[in-house]
């Protein structure tokens, strides 16, 4: 056997040419004549525009609404009850609604002359009140973001059988607001685009910073009114996504039109400013939950309204409705709950759109959950880990159909928090923590949050969300090349994920071909089997089934030949490290290629002349979806001055299936907790009461710092999928779930002994501070509140 | 527009450029150097980091007018070199990059790090590593390639 195959942590073939400096992304592209684009970004979170004045000279290379009236507005639909459909234009024409929305593109020989132009054009503006909060939005006195919904909902969603029975006779109930702060994204490559017309294959090619190439295509052929074989889209080396990139953006569109109207190569580049302001676009949502229990903790029931701050538009094509669908499907999390009623709305404000960031609602919806269980354990004075523990989905029930219609596929969930209770002392934390709150030591806490996330989203969940392009199944195509090795063209774009290395590992694993002769194209789609990118937890499931299947046909062929060749029965050959046997003789692949390219004479007249190349493709049988899972602890100290939060401690039990490579594994959990770090701890966009963003640079808006967190100690265990070849689950987004609540778990275990008590992220000084004067303690709050 | 004469990766360059010209935008876009990338053009995320001198500096908020005479290297002037050859190595042992992105300045920055600053322990690297950010691999990797390095180093000691 092969010893690249799935399980092996292969060093990943991307790493050469980034560590040489010599990656492509798409800043790094230069074209003869290209021109730069800048462009002039609302300052009014809600206006009415006037008519701009631009000077005469720069008429000719100032682009306004009027001027690309051919591009349709995005419009995201699809079949989704109870949503709303609205239009985004790619600039505003007549009304701004959100700080940074596009008034116009501006082009110079630089960025630099760009931007001087884009300065000299001047917009006048009627500012409008605007809606900075999700719950005033839908007040019927607020003013209308769009005319086509009724209180600034865009969408609202009811699941969930009363139970007056539980309501009446529960003796623990308990009432509960969260809230989670407005955030940017953050990849450390903003977007970019580079737009340019191909006369000689008489087709508009756009190479963008993107995660879904083909989508985009789609995109851009839909509001062009192209015919799609006009368009090629590549997306070349990529600086982070985070789901950012996985979406239709009106820069686009408003370059890819311009290029073609002006037969001129156009390149915009997103700096952090415009992304921090204008896309300043996630994680905003509001929970008020109710949740019944007993005297032990457990859970009977849960009443949950869930509000998520859409921002002024609905974006393409998963549109403004996901967060809350998902917050909705998950927020009853890893447990056995029976009685769940939710009302969830996505409501309007004058904010950028909001977008699904890595693991969309997911982190919202465990912060809700868990941190109600250790409200409700508090409540009933027992450790929460016990509470959560005795609520969690035993193994013996699995699959379990959770009370949303989730089937939970397999996994042993209260191992998982064993595994993380074990790797901390939790009985010696609780005597520092006492220890300390005598002695004025920082205080203590230790938080728990354990979740299950539902990966690898196939045809049959995404038609009952209704949403449209995503069809989620995947294609990939191999081919054998005449030496023997491998070629794999796959629709996604890997943008970090390591996807050159474990897509070779899988086809590895099947052909027995070591990964160095296998060579992974992706990201173009002039190239690759259509494909709607890479997002949700699903590349490694769906485009690693797709690849094994091809290579799968790719034996069956090439096991004709062989038979042919090696004058036997197909049946009679076993293949086995990429090659046929029977009894001592054998024939390797390269051999075959060999002779399948270059001595075709060799076989039969009536071998199949498809040669050895295939698309392979890959739907579940069972498509409901693989749920990975984990646990996650905290442990932190709080300055009792400053209401600064240390981490000290912070371990990850994971269980993602079977593992391809478990080094990227480790690799995409970190990254995601440290991303869950920022957003529990220092990830926030404020607005003041005009709508003007308050965070417009790295110096007010704070990113986790190497400095700023722990070594993080990784746990797993295996649990194969039944549903997904190889057992494999997704686990790219997995890690930016939890942190925000094992971190206020923590926080709140610390403040426990002076009845304090925080439900927001991030958990700032300032709301641990507030959290304190609503106790009447002021800073440098000391033993004595401890009662 | 302004002449200056510098030496870039060994090699004298003379250009005459605009006084606004930032150095990343100058060796990013004149001479097309583009390993050095851009991630905030305030000067602080690191992505930029290239060597001044000897020693790192942010590209994006230098201007290339002041490196006139000056000697500057950048993450494309170190093919020969063992140190950074013995830090990529560690880089890719270790995961410690995901998109890339920020690895040139991940690498500037520690190997101004490695030759300058000997003996540096785990809290140590994690303080002065912090003025690199880096959104995918969460440090853990970067860091333990540098306690390696200097583990590395040690024992050559
Ligand atoms: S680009 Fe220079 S520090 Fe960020
Ligand atoms: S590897 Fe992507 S920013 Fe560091």
């Amino acid at each position: 056997m092969s010893s690249t195959g799935i399980g092996a942590s292969v060093p990943r073939k991307e790493d050469r040419r980034h560590l040489h400096g010599q990656s492509t992304f798409v800043g790094d592209l230069k074209f003869p004549r290209m021109l730069d684009v800048a462009f002039v970004r609302s300052p009014v979170a809600h206006a009415l525009i006037k008519t701009p004045e631009i000077d005469a000279e720069d008429r000719a290379r100032v682009f306004t609404a009027v001027d690309v009236e051919a591009i349709a507005p995005i419009v995201a639909d699809g079949t989704i009850p109870g949503y709303i459909r609205t239009a985004y234009p790619v600039m505003a024409r007549d009304k701004a609604n959100f700080v940074g929305q596009i008034l116009a593109a501006c082009l110079g020989s630089s960025r630099a002359e760009a931007e001087d132009v884009a300065e000299r054009v001047f917009f006048d503006f009627d500012e409008l009140p605007a809606i900075v909060d999700a719950l005033a939005a839908t007040d019927a006195a607020a003013p209308a973001i769009h005319p086509e919904l009724t209180d600034n909902v865009f969408h609202r969603l009811e699941l969930g059988e009363d139970f007056p029975d539980i309501r009446a006779s529960a003796p623990v109930r308990l009432t509960r607001t969260y809230k989670l702060a407005r955030q940017a994204i953050v990849p450390l490559e903003g977007r970019g685009v580079v737009a340019l017309w191909d006369e000689r294959a008489n087709q508009l090619v756009v190479y963008s910073s993107t995660q879904s190439p083909h989508l985009i295509r789609n995109g851009l052929a839909e509001f062009l009114k192209l015919d799609q074989n006009r368009i090629r889209v590549v997306a070349p080396d990529v600086g982070g996504g985070f789901g950012y990139k996985a979406i239709l953006h009106p820069e686009e569109l408003i370059l890819g039109f311009l290029a073609y109207k002006l037969k001129r190569p156009l390149r915009w580049l997103e700096d952090r400013r415009e992304h921090l302001t204008a896309g300043a676009n996630c994680r905003e949502h509001i929970y008020n939950v109710t949740v019944y229990g007993d005297t032990q903790g457990q859970l009977l029931g849960l009443d949950a309204e869930v509000i998520v701050d859409a921002g002024a538009y609905s974006i393409w094509p998963h549109t403004c409705a996901f967060d809350a669908i998902q917050a909705a499907g998950i927020l009853p999390g890893p447990y056995q709950l029976k009685n769940y009623r939710v009302v969830a709305r996505t409501v309007a404000t004058n904010k950028p759109p909001i977008q699904a960031y890595r693991a969309v609602a997911r982190p919202g919806a465990c912060f809700a959950t868990e941190l109600t269980i250790d409200a409700l354990a508090r409540e009933v004075k027992r450790e929460a880990y016990l509470v959560r523990r005795e609520n969690l989905v035993p193994v013996e029930a699995m699959p379990y159909r959770s009370v949303t219609g989730k089937l939970y596929d397999s996994g042993d969930y209260r191992q998982s928090l064993d595994i993380a209770l074990g790797a901390i002392d939790l009985a010696g934390l609780r005597a520092e923590q006492q220890a300390r709150l005598a002695d004025g030591r920082p205080l203590l806490g230790v938080g728990f949050a354990t979740y299950t996330e539902h990966t690898g989203v196939s045809t049959s969940v995404l038609a009952w969300m209704g949403t449209r392009l995503m069809p989620g199944h995947e294609q990939a195509a191999v081919r054998i090349t005449p030496d023997g090795g491998v070629d794999i063209r796959t629709g996604v774009q890997s943008h970090g994920q390591g996807m050159e290395t474990t897509l070779a590992q899988v086809a590895s694993d099947v052909l027995g071909i070591d990964v160095d002769a296998i060579q992974v194209t992706h990201g173009d789609t002039a190239l690759t089997p259509y494909s709607t990118g890479t997002y949700a937890s699903r590349c490694m499931i769906m485009v690693g089934g797709a690849v094994a299947d091809a290579c799968d046909r790719l034996i069956g062929r090439m096991r004709m030949a062989a038979a042919h060749l090696m004058q036997r029965r197909p049946d009679e050959l076993v293949f086995r490290d990429g090659a046929f046997h029977a009894d001592a003789a054998s024939m390797s692949v390269g051999e075959i290629a060999h002779i399948v390219y270059f001595a075709p004479a060799e076989l039969p007249p009536d071998m199949d002349s498809a040669g050895l190349e295939v698309i392979g493709g890959y739907r579940p049988k069972t498509d409901t979806g693989a749920f990975a899972y984990s646990t996650h602890v905290a442990v932190l100290e709080i300055d009792r001055d400053f209401a600064t939060v240390k981490l000290r401690d912070y371990v990850a039990v994971d269980d993602c299936g079977i593992q391809v490579n478990p080094m990227i594994v480790d690799g995409q959990i970190l990254g995601g907790i440290v991303q869950g770090i920022g957003t529990a701890l220092y990830e926030e966009v404020r607005y003041d009461e005009s709508g003007q963003p308050q965070a417009s640079t790295f110096a007010d808006y704070l990113v986790p710092g190497c400095g700023d967190v722990p070594a993080i100690r990784l746990f797993k265990t295996e649990t194969a999928s039944p549903f997904t070849r190889f057992g494999i689950k997704g686990v790219g987004e997995g890690g930016a779930i939890a942190p925000p609540a094992a971190i206020v778990n923590a926080v709140n275990d610390a403040l426990l002994p002076f009845g304090a008590e925080i439900g927001e992220v991030p958990a700032s000084p300032a709301r641990i501070l507030r959290a304190l004067q609503n106790v009447g303690l002021g800073p440098g709050f000391v033993a004595g509140g401890a009662s | 527009m302004i002449d200056i004469v510098l030496t870039i990766n060994g090699e004298r360059v003379e250009a005459s450029i605009d006084p606004r010209l930032s150095l990343a935008d100058f060796l990013r876009e004149k001479l097309h150097l583009t390993g050095t990338h851009i991630g905030c053009e305030h000067g602080v995320c690191g992505a930029c980091t290239i060597h001044l001198d000897g020693v790192s500096a942010r590209s994006c908020i230098t201007l290339a007018a002041a490196c006139d005479g000056h000697d500057v290297k950048t993450i494309e002037g170190f093919e020969d070199d063992s140190t950074m050859s013995a830090i990529r190595t560690e880089f890719s042992r270790e995961h410690a990059l995901q998109c890339g992105y920020c690895s040139p300045g991940m690498l500037m920055t520690s190997y101004d790090l490695v030759t300058r600053f000997p003996g540096l322990d785990e809290a140590d690297i994690r303080r002065e590593m912090s003025g690199n950010l880096c959104r995918c691999t969460g440090y853990q990797g970067i860091v333990r390639a540098l306690q390696n390095v200097y583990a590395m180093n040690q024992q050559q000691d």
